[in-house]
């Protein structure tokens, strides 16, 4: 995988501002290089999105981000604090929505909620759980296994895990996946509230025209570096043809 | 605050609850006993056959063949709850110790076993007419020193080869050889208590405990490297 260009963006590790920033990073599996030396900043209250093909390193980089994977080389920062040796301080303040679910099928989904919940270590945990449960709209099926839901209200009961305790950042791998419209707009509203509130979000997309409409300003990394489009707009030029394994930082308008 | 004692509890009960839904785990494990009680002795020349007798050895190497199968689905299954739509990855973004959801995994699996023991043990006792009733304390103890190892073992190379693919019957080929001082040991103290005037091992039993300490101590450290989501 070839170098890329690094663009203005990338920020110090310590900007106070940043909710993630990241220097030099590098991710090698089974020798093959799927991230490389990877330098940008993500503004806290942003909304980040990140467009690229299967394999083009999305899903690696978020799970970084998330501390569930190590990186091979480089720093990655979260709120100014190194995640190296803080990822389980940092743990509390994320959400981390993967391609699956990460629940237990077995178990309903009050009952996921419930669990997860009492190891983040929240209080009154059963009303967190029915509050976010209604504002998602399975309310009425809070206690049927969750093998029993189907794809978008999975994804919905997912989003109520990763909502739980009520974190900073959010870290969304391909959300809008396999949701039918009026699920996949139930979610851009939601992530839009949530944007609105503050936080800030990371979701990749494979969708990119989905993801231009919610943006004002485009940036894009790919082949393991940063490639700036520009602002405002997304740049079709050479760069475009590398969208297989590129992404697309979108920060979001207060609309 | 949960405190890790609290999570290690709440990791054991939610396995359990997840067991109890589906028993998918003890259904498979007591039918998979079931049968090599039943094949290894039939084979062997149960009492009543027309072939000889199975001797005390016989019998208690075939209990732990059964053990040992037994427990490695114990430990796969387990392990599967927390791969099946990456569940795992959920429980790595709480703020738990990597080592605690070992320690959770292994009471679970131990409870599992407990389990299976409590099931084939009494089969076999009938099966084979061995007398446990005069041994019964000894043959607890040997049967607890060295489910402990065998599972703390089995636990840590579950989480490695779930994130590998690592499955099937090559899991039991991966935790035999480190478990073979268990399943010598413990096969040759549970033969000795069943001949006449047998009496517990008491350096046998030292050795069990050696094993178990040295392979939880590697379980603890070793898991949260082998963690994988």
């Amino acid at each position: 995988m070839a170098s890329a260009s690094t663009g203005p963006h990338p920020v110090p590790a310590d900007a106070p501002a940043a909710a993630v920033s990241v220097q030099g990073l590098r991710k090698v599996i089974n020798d093959r290089v799927v991230l490389n030396d990877l330098d940008f900043a993500i503004p806290r209250g942003s909304m980040f999105a990140l467009l690229g093909a299967n394999g083009a390193g999305k899903s690696t980089l978020l799970k970084i981000l998330a501390g569930l994977m190590p990186p091979t080389g480089g720093r990655v920062h979260l709120f100014g604090a190194p995640l190296a040796g803080h990822a389980a301080d940092l743990r509390s303040r994320i959400g981390f929505l993967g391609h699956n679910a990460m629940l237990y099928r077995e178990l309903s989904a009050r009952e996921n909620l419930v669990f997860f919940g009492r190891m983040h270590g929240l209080a009154d945990v059963g009303r967190r759980a029915e509050d976010l449960l209604e504002q998602l709209g399975l309310a009425d099926r809070m206690h049927d296994p969750v093998k029993a839901f189907s794809r978008g209200m999975l994804q919905r009961a997912a989003i109520a895990r990763a909502l739980l305790c009520d974190p900073e950042l959010l870290l969304a791998d391909e959300p809008f996946t396999g949701l039918d419209a009026p699920s996949a707009r139930t979610l851009e509203a939601l992530l839009r509230s949530l944007h609105a509130q503050g936080r800030t979000i990371v979701f990749t997309n494979h969708d990119v025209a989905q993801s231009i409409a919610l943006a004002t300003s485009v940036d894009a990394v790919g082949h393991g570096g940063v490639f700036v489009l520009g602002h405002g707009r997304l740049i079709i030029n050479q760069h475009a043809r590398l969208l297989d394994a590129a992404m697309v930082h979108l920060e979001m308008s207060d609309r | 605050m949960t405190t890790t004692l609290g999570r290690i509890m709440l990791l054991v009960a939610k396995d359990l609850r997840i067991e109890a839904r589906g028993r998918q785990t003890i259904a498979i494990v007591l039918v998979l006993g079931i049968l090599i009680i039943v094949v290894l002795g039939i084979g062997f020349g149960s009492p009543g056959s027309s072939g000889q007798p199975v001797t005390g050895f016989q019998a208690t190497a075939i209990l732990w063949v059964a053990y040992f199968f037994g427990g490695v689905l114990c430990f796969e299954k387990t392990m599967d709850v927390e791969r099946r739509d990456d569940a795992l990855a959920g429980l790595l973004m709480t703020p738990v110790d990597r080592g605690a959801i070992y320690v959770a995994k292994l009471l679970t699996n131990l409870t599992l076993i407990a389990g299976l023991t409590i099931v084939i043990t009494p089969l076999a006792v009938m099966f084979f007419r061995f007398d446990l009733a005069g041994h019964a304390g000894a043959f607890v103890a040997i049967l607890a020193l060295g489910m402990v190892g065998f599972a703390a073992i089995g636990t840590l190379f579950a989480a490695a080869a779930s994130s590998t693919r690592l499955q099937g019957g090559l899991l039991a080929m991966l935790v035999f050889p480190l478990c073979l001082p268990v399943v010598i040991v413990s096969t040759q103290m549970m033969r000795e208590l069943f001949l006449p005037g047998g009496q517990l091992s008491m350096p046998g039993l030292a050795l069990l405990a050696g094993f178990d300490l040295m392979a939880l101590t590697v379980g603890w450290l070793v898991f949260e490297q082998v963690l994988e989501p």
